[in-house]
């Protein structure tokens, strides 16, 4: 099932209320059944704003967003989101936050015991799922909120930064944990990151943004056959062209205000 | 130049002495408030009786129940009062105050109120029902067992709850009690409001029983007993005032409550302004204290002869 | 020991009440508050109403004032801790009523409920209501907003984010603010208590009842077993807490 984006659009009025702040202007896309899509550009463009627009959780000024021919406009379950920090419920057990989405849908409680071990198995946690979130390491965490995910089985996942809060190692093995999910299950994934070996390394296409006001600059096909080298030259010169074309954003930011998380002067501290 | 100087530190000393002989002894005084009981305080300070006798009565306090005024003398607050037998006597045996009764301030002066038209006819008909005291070994809660018992009903047939006596009359008329039992003025109140009618009252109980005496600190009676003997001529004078000027009296006593002409005047009408108090009377309401356990291991001759000191009061009366 | 300071203190009391020091009228001494508490054991005060019957016609109105504020109060506190629009019109009821000091409101309470159980309780759900009030405002104000999103995400209904979501995630502010109504509620209890109680019983009502016949040592007995029954309470509120938040 194909994810449309058309023409999105949204401002914010900053806190001083004083100015509308544009933080994504005129973006579309198609992102067609089971790619997974990168989404990168530089930090405060707008990118996590673009992902929370698709996901229902802020509505667009201009343009719509479509699954399949199906208008999105408010949270569904079709449409999955994993946030920066892992969202476990702290005062449940692994195994009952997994089952969380399949409860609140009424699912009884046989059925769902078995699709949340069946979740736990699919991203090896099964061993912790009687612990409590307090209990597990910031990666475990993580693969919980991915079994969560998708143990009700959405359509698409969004996921936005899941792995920049973890260290280079753990994160290496996640992104490489995240891929086989995702050869398992064939969902399509939408990735926001800022992190560029990241992008590369996961991603078939990588939608590459401007900086605030986030437009399209540019799409990156990575056409390199899966398992990818890290150390790849191919994959070297993908990320190189990457890297230029934010350098060259990052040029033209400094020339203008600033971005919009940014403090503007020194009145304001 | 320093026998001048010590001369004149004799002198003034001298003199202060004889000041503080000469000038008016204070009195620190204390009563219920809105308690037509303590009524001869009041005309004897309307009418300078005090002033006449010499000393010199300050207001100490003005208190909402005898425990307090009691509690007052335990902290030395007060020299002389006016509150009822019941306080007074339990405290001086619970050895919260050391104090004595010099005199009486009144006798009866209470009634057991129903609503007007209650279905209460005669004191059997509060079985089961629900009468306020003012509290738990009052005179008011040993009149009612008394009534109770001279109906031959057992006084745990009776439901007993404790409130204040201005709530009384609201609680009555909102069906909350069914009958209560204060001191007056609360019982014409409710007559005169129009909100109950008298059961029984005091002279149908026990005839002439006492009900708040002048009470004196015992420190204080020891050590300045023409203070004391003065207070109290001026304490009888005032019983005479009330007997030969009652309309007087009612005007001093809408005074000093500020209730209304009716109210006073009915309520005056059932009070009884006697000086001498009845040893037997204290007696036979020490006894009953003991009985239910408010007071504990006193001997009752004893205690009564301690409590009472009735020596000045009938020399002033010859 | 651990209780070696009280114990000391108590002896020292003791001493310097026999030596006429510290007295008698003034401040009982510790061995006379003892005897005074056997004799509201045995007797009873008023003489024939037992300690037990006391401690349980208080017990009777503070949890059922408690009760009925935890009942009332939570719900709103989640709706108001949600919607800033219910916070934004309730507020001025809220800031009104709230600092009126429960005690203000008994005669008023005997006016709607006359002198029974329900307008003590009355008074006492008025103090135990704000404090479960606020906290549960402030327990669902300090969940992760991405928490809340993510349950809507998963499929969670308004009823099943108030229930699963909002009231766990509140919960540990909601049991201090329940402690907290607690210890109000007992302290408010025992001045409601004194301006009467019906059936007779009442930790508030025994200690005015010494106070009208004038025995500080009880007084000062029924004080501590008010004292000792708060703690006992708050100490049963602090295990449950234990358990019900095993997971912090």
């Amino acid at each position: 099932m194909e994810l449309n984006v058309v023409d999105l659009q949204k401002a914010f009025s900053s806190t001083s209320e004083s100015e509308r702040i544009e933080a994504v202007r005129g973006v579309s896309f198609t992102v067609p059944g089971g790619r997974f899509v990168c989404v990168i550009g530089p930090s405060g463009c707008g990118k996590t704003t673009l992902l929370r627009m698709i996901a229902g959780l802020e509505n667009p000024d201009r343009g719509r967003i479509l699954l399949g021919d199906k208008e999105i406009s408010a949270p569904v379950r079709e449409i999955g989101y994993i946030f920066q920090e892992p969202t476990l419920l702290p005062w449940r057990t692994v195994l009952r936050n997994v089952e969380f989405g399949l409860e609140v849908a009424g699912v009884p409680l046989r059925e769902r015991r078995q699709k949340a071990h069946a979740a736990l198995e699919l991203v090896e946690l099964q061993d912790f799922k009687d612990f409590y979130p307090k209990e597990i390491s910031g990666g475990m965490k993580q693969k919980v909120a991915l079994a969560m995910a998708l143990v009700v089985e959405p359509k698409v996942l969004l996921m936005d930064e899941p792995f920049v809060s973890l260290d280079c190692q753990t994160r290496n093995y996640m992104q490489v944990a995240l891929l086989h999910l995702w050869e398992k299950t064939g969902k399509t994934i939408i990735f926001v990151t800022h992190n560029v070996e990241e992008a590369v390394f996961l991603g078939d296409d990588i939608i590459c943004f401007t900086s605030r006001p986030a437009e399209i600059g540019k799409v990156l096909k990575v056409d390199i056959p899966r398992p990818r080298d890290r150390t790849s030259t191919e994959l070297n010169a993908s990320r190189k062209e990457i890297l230029l074309f934010l350098a060259a954003e990052r040029e033209k930011t400094r020339s203008v205000n600033g971005m919009f998380t940014q403090v503007r002067d020194l009145s304001e501290i | 130049m320093k026998r001048t100087t010590v001369a004149a530190s004799l002198l003034a000393v001298l003199l202060s002495t004889l000041v503080c002989i000469a000038a008016p002894r204070e009195v620190r005084l204390g009563y219920l408030r809105n308690d037509l009981h303590h009524l001869a305080a009041w005309v004897a300070m309307d009418r300078g009786f005090f002033r006449d006798e010499g000393i010199n009565v300050e207001i100490a306090g003005i208190f909402n129940a005898g425990p307090e005024e009691m509690a007052a003398f335990a902290s030395r607050s007060l020299d002389i009062g006016y509150l009822g037998v019941a306080p007074s006597a339990t405290g001086l045996a619970n050895g919260s105050a050391r104090i004595r009764a010099v005199a009486l301030a009144n006798a009866e002066g209470s009634a057991v109120v129903v609503r007007k038209d209650s279905t209460i006819r005669a004191v059997r008909d509060l079985a089961g029902k629900t009468v306020a005291i003012p509290g738990y070994s009052s005179v008011q809660d040993f009149l009612l067992r008394k009534a109770l018992e001279a109906a031959g009903m057992d006084p745990r047939k009776v439901n007993i709850i404790v409130m204040k006596p201005p709530e009384m009359i609201v609680a009555l008329d909102g069906k909350q009690i069914d009958a209560f039992i204060a001191w007056e003025p609360h019982p014409s109140k409710a007559v005169t409001m129009g909100i109950g009618r008298t059961l029984i009252s005091s002279p149908a109980i026990w005839k002439g029983h006492p009900c708040c005496v002048v009470a004196v600190d015992e420190q204080f009676y020891r050590v300045n007993p023409q203070v004391v003997k003065s207070f109290l001529r001026a304490h009888v004078r005032a019983m005479e005032y009330i007997r030969q000027n009652p309309e007087d009296a009612i005007r001093i006593g809408i005074k000093f409550t500020g209730m209304d002409g009716a109210t006073v005047r009915e309520a005056i009408s059932h009070i009884q302004y006697h000086y001498f108090a009845r040893e037997d009377d204290i007696k036979e309401y020490v006894t009953y204290l003991l009985k239910l356990g408010y007071i504990k291991s006193i001997i009752v001759d004893g205690f009564v002869r301690e409590y009472l000191d009735l020596k000045m009061i009938k020399d002033i009366a010859h | 020991m651990r209780y070696l300071p009280v114990f000391s203190v108590v002896v020292i009391w003791q001493v310097l009440s026999l030596s006429g020091v510290i007295p008698g009228n003034r401040l009982p001494s510790p061995v006379n508050i003892f005897l005074g508490f056997t004799e509201l054991l045995t007797q009873g005060l008023p003489p024939g109403y037992g300690l037990a019957g006391h401690c349980a016609g208080s017990l009777k109105r503070v949890l059922g004032g408690v009760g009925v504020a935890i009942v009332t109060a939570l719900p709103l506190g989640i709706a108001m801790g949600y919607w800033s629009r219910a916070r934004e019109y309730l507020n001025p009821f809220v800031e009104m009523v709230r600092p009126v000091p429960p005690l203000a409101w008994v005669p008023i309470a005997i006016l709607w409920f006359g002198i029974g159980d329900r307008s003590s309780s009355f008074v006492i759900f008025l103090g135990a209501f704000f404090p479960v009030l606020l906290n549960t405002i402030a327990g669902v104000l300090s969940i992760n907003r991405r928490l809340i999103e993510s349950s809507i995400i998963l499929g969670a209904s308004k009823k099943a984010l108030f229930g699963k979501v909002l009231l766990p995630g509140a919960m540990p502010s909601i049991i201090t603010g329940v402690r907290i109504a607690l210890g109000i509620g007992w302290m408010t209890l025992v001045a409601a208590e004194f301006t009467g109680v019906k059936s007779g019983y009442g930790l508030g009502y025994m200690i005015m009842t010494a106070r009208d016949i004038q025995r500080p040592d009880q007084i000062i007995a029924g004080m501590a077993i008010i004292g000792i029954i708060g703690y006992a309470m708050d100490f049963g509120i602090r295990i449950m807490e234990n358990k019900i938040l095993k997971w912090r």
